[in-house]
């Protein structure tokens, strides 16, 4: 039979797991509203032109290739874990993390990395190219 | 007699020291902790690599203190792990209420967060690569990943404000509140202290520690993270991104359920403990190797 006393520790365990849950929740809302959102990124023109001319060249995070009109771009972040990916030597990026190898075109053709990186859009405004970071 | 004194008491009566090394790893904690401490007035989050570098070179003693601090960190963790080895060893965990093992065997993945606080709080080539790697593991938890790594490491990527509040407040708050609750005593006793306040003034001293790569550095050389997460890189250049989680919590589950496992079943589970270590440390000797080329 349960007595006084048990009704209440009942009680008191009940409270405790709500204000659990409930802190949990806002938490939850709180941290997801937070989560990553693209960001935009302008890049000098004419610094977009020179990379381009040159057979491309990084500019910020970004490698820039293409023409001066119709810049390409993609992202150096590596599609392993995130890490920054170095221009090779012999054409193509490195990651230093844990070497995972691209081509040219940013495709992954060694290591872990199973994604080519990330083309991000970029588009033309007054004497900028807006790049919409991943 | 302590908890800990307790735990160093062998079942055949014999003075182990089980609980020394126990002892000393609260000993470095103190000694991080203070160090750590004087190192607050002149790091900021917001310029890390500027701050490290004015710490190194304009601070008189500066360098000193940086390298006490990581030391002494280093020495939390190494003196952890062996006061666990010998604990296992020595088939004292049982001396522990089943509650109080389970916090003590959190240290662990506590201690290492602390410790990977820390690294990425040097803000260069290597701790942002780090930071990055630290904040795609956690998104790659199922259910909250993202929620996870949010909390952990903050919404903006590459900002160490988040990664600074956890290393100084909530890690080593939990840090010394567990040990405190695992030593059943509130401050390390004087010997421990100053033992590892010795050790690490000699290796701050002889063992400087050098500044990384600036964080605008690209480079096609392997970049090690810490040594203590070395075998966790060398596992994810095979391994699935998941591994980095996984194994972690695989550990720590495996650590406490020895508490309540007996006879063939304990031997069994502090077996892939051991195998869990061997393969620990073949990913870091492989990855040493690739580092070499």
């Amino acid at each position: 039979m349960s007595s006084r006393r048990d009704l209440l520790l009942d009680l008191w365990r009940g409270a405790g797991a709500a204000a659990s849950g409930g802190t949990f929740l806002v938490l939850h809302r709180a941290l997801r509203g937070a989560a990553l959102r693209p960001r935009e990124t302008a890049l000098d023109a004419g610094a977009v032109a020179e990379a381009a001319g040159a057979g491309g060249g990084v500019l910020g995070d970004l490698w820039v290739a293409g023409s001066a009109d119709a810049p390409v771009a993609f992202s150096l972040a590596c599609t392993h874990l995130g890490c920054r990916v170095a221009p090779a030597a012999g054409g193509g990026f490195l990651c230093p993390c844990h070497q995972s190898r691209y081509d040219r075109q940013g495709n992954p053709v060694q290591g872990p990395a199973r994604h080519s990186l990330a083309r991000v859009p970029l588009e033309r405004r007054g004497a900028s190219w807006i790049a919409r970071m991943p | 007699m302590d908890r800990a004194d307790a735990v160093a008491g062998d079942l055949a009566g014999r003075r182990l020291p089980s609980g020394s090394f126990g002892r000393i790893a609260f000993g470095f904690l103190a000694v991080s902790v203070l160090s750590g401490a004087a190192l607050v007035p002149f790091y900021s989050p917001s310029r890390a690599f500027e701050d490290l570098e004015r710490i190194e070179g304009g601070l008189p003693w500066g360098f000193f203190l940086r390298a006490l601090h990581t030391w002494s960190s280093g020495g939390v963790l190494v003196a952890t792990v062996l006061h666990l080895v010998q604990v296992l060893k020595g088939r004292t965990e049982r001396q522990l209420a089943a509650g109080v093992w389970w916090r003590s065997v959190g240290l662990l993945p506590l201690g290492i967060g602390a410790l990977l606080g820390g690294f990425v709080l040097r803000g260069d080539a290597g701790a942002v690569a780090a930071l990055s790697i630290w904040r795609r593991i956690l998104e790659a938890v199922p259910f909250g990943g993202t929620e996870i790594a949010c909390f952990t490491l903050g919404s903006v990527p590459g900002d160490l404000a988040a990664a600074a509040l956890h290393h100084a407040g909530t890690f080593t708050i939990l840090l010394w509140l567990l040990t405190a609750e695992h030593g059943a005593r509130l401050v390390p006793d004087l010997r421990s202290a100053v033992f590892a306040a010795l050790v690490s003034i000699g290796l701050a001293g002889a063992l400087p520690v050098a500044l990384g790569a600036h964080p605008g550095t690209a480079s096609t050389h392997l970049l090690l993270g810490p040594w203590y997460l070395l075998g966790l890189q060398g596992a994810l250049v095979d391994l699935q991104v998941a591994t980095g989680w996984a194994a972690p919590l695989g550990l720590v589950l495996l650590l406490g359920a020895v508490r309540h496992a007996e006879g063939r079943w304990r031997t069994g589970l502090v077996a892939l403990a051991g195998a869990c270590a061997a393969a620990y440390l073949l990913f870091t000797v492989r990855l040493l190797l690739l580092s070499r080329g």
